[in-house]
């Protein structure tokens, strides 16, 4: 079933925009929440403040998952038969390699941010700017803390609103008629019987899916293929070459870039992988050659993975 | 089965000079401190037992162990089969591994037992090869660096074959991977 994920600024409409997008198309309104009630009814009250209070705590174990990873499988199996909207929570993460995802993000300018906050609680416009700072620096922090992503990078969502002379309703019916043309191109390339619920990625080599294989096995969250770094421009500052490193372990800051390919490709990859650190010093991006991921998937055999 | 031995990569003398070189930094690196010593079996029992020995601190020592439950999944899950006995909330732990490679396994039993909420959690591997670690994680104590070779004795193991010897050889490639 499809999911649409909806980030937003304080003040940005996006609220107004998820409560219409989900009214319109009968899908469930999902905010954090209703999340945490929903998918863990049990926690006390000490997990509660936490989870509140601070980011990281999302990654701490409960059991033998963290409560990330908890959240992501139950509304993974919950999607599968209820079609969702999903409010904040950077929902946008927990459903990347999901291909009936529509991710969506909705801003407005900070003056119009403010002057709607100072009509809606009465407030100054200095109260109403410190309070929309502190809100997005809180889920800018949330957002690189339990996914590591910036929360404001486009690229990150299928669509970006702007709602600065665009009301709620209209932004609800563009974000609408992107789903309605997502879903029928999904009917077409669908095979017939199956769901369009895909949970994994479609890897582009076998090596790439065992490696995730033994990343579930280990309860190691992983993305596939969530960033594209930039490492060549033209002359016109357009970029002409970029690295998308195969996986990124969430907790550990990792990228992994798996090769399984022949030894003259091996030596363009090395090149952009030197750039790419060069670049960007402060990312931790490894590479597993060949032979390399071979001997590794022979230990995992032999149970000799240390 | 001695036609499969490369070479010995590092004899007992040597093995029990650096292991001493280790235990000297801990008992400094501790004063004062009672850290738990946490052994990952059973690759880093003669590691673990050599080491408290060359640390001259009060250590209480404590072993996990962890294993692929299949369940209904594919591939299965690493779960721990061996868990702490000693509570270490509050404790300053000391992981002993014999070897880390990818470091997923270390990885998983770090984050397992900082989720215990230790004072500290700390890293000690006999053997460790940078080149293949994965998982970013400081390796507060190495032993040795090695590279890809396949290792056993002093608890490292093919098939649960040659853990006792006293001294640590490269062997050739097992023929059945």
């Amino acid at each position: 079933m499809p999911v649409i994920t909806i980030s937003r600024q304080l003040a940005s409409l996006g609220d107004e925009i998820a409560e219409s997008v989900s009214r319109r198309l009968g899908f469930e309104l999902i905010d954090r929440d209703a999340l945490l009630k929903k998918f863990l009814p049990d926690l006390s009250a000490h997990e509660t403040h936490m989870l509140s209070e601070s980011a990281k705590f999302y990654l701490n174990l409960r059991g033998t998952e963290n409560y990330i990873s908890i959240l992501r499988r139950s509304l993974h199996g919950y999607v599968h038969e209820n079609p969702v909207v999903l409010l904040g929570f950077g929902g946008r993460a927990l459903f990347s390699g999901h291909r009936a995802a529509l991710n969506v993000r909705v801003t407005a300018p900070f003056e119009t941010r403010v002057s709607r906050i100072r009509k809606r609680y009465s407030m100054t416009a200095e109260e109403a700017a410190s309070t929309l700072l502190k809100s997005d620096r809180r889920q800018s922090r949330f957002v690189r803390t339990v996914f590591g992503d910036d929360i404001g990078d486009p690229l990150l969502y299928d669509l970006v609103l702007n709602t600065a002379s665009l009301s709620a309703d209209e932004c609800a019916g563009a974000v609408i008629s992107l789903f309605r043309e997502l879903e029928s191109n999904l009917k077409i390339t669908e095979p017939a019987g199956q769901a369009a619920v895909c949970e994994t990625p479609e890897f582009k080599n076998q090596a790439e899916s065992e490696f995730a294989h033994l990343l579930d096995m280990y309860n190691i969250e992983w993305k596939y293929e969530p960033k594209t770094f930039p490492i060549e421009w033209d002359a016109e500052g357009n970029v002409a070459k970029a690295f998308r490193p195969d996986f990124y372990l969430v907790k550990f800051d990792t990228y992994i870039e798996i090769t399984a390919m022949n030894q003259k490709y091996v030596t363009e990859k090395n090149r952009k992988l030197k750039r790419m650190r060069e670049l960007y010093p402060g990312v931790k991006v490894r590479i597993v050659y060949k032979k390399d991921f071979n001997s590794l998937v022979e230990r995992f055999k032999l149970g000799k993975e240390g | 089965m001695e036609t499969d031995f490369v070479r010995i990569a590092f004899t007992s003398e040597t093995i029990a000079a650096r292991v001493a070189e280790l235990g000297a930094r801990i008992t400094s690196d501790y004063a004062g401190e009672e850290p738990v010593l946490v052994g990952v079996l059973k690759g880093s029992s003669y590691f673990l037992a050599d080491l408290s020995r060359r640390i001259d601190l009060q250590v209480k020592i404590d072993f996990m162990s962890i294993g692929v439950y299949q369940g209904t999944t594919k591939t299965g899950i690493v779960r721990i089969t061996k868990d702490l006995d000693i509570d270490v909330s509050g404790k300053h732990v000391l992981l002993v591994e014999d070897i880390i490679r990818t470091g997923l396994t270390t990885g998983y039993l770090v984050q397992n037992i900082e989720a215990r909420k230790p004072k500290s959690v700390r890293v000690c591997s006999l053997l460790a090869n940078p080149d293949q670690q994965l998982i970013s994680f400081p390796i507060d104590y190495t032993g040795f660096t090695v590279s890809g070779e396949w290792l056993v004795g002093y608890g490292l193991d093919i098939d649960e074959k040659w853990r006792n010897l006293p001294y640590i050889a490269e062997i050739r490639r097992p023929a059945h991977v």
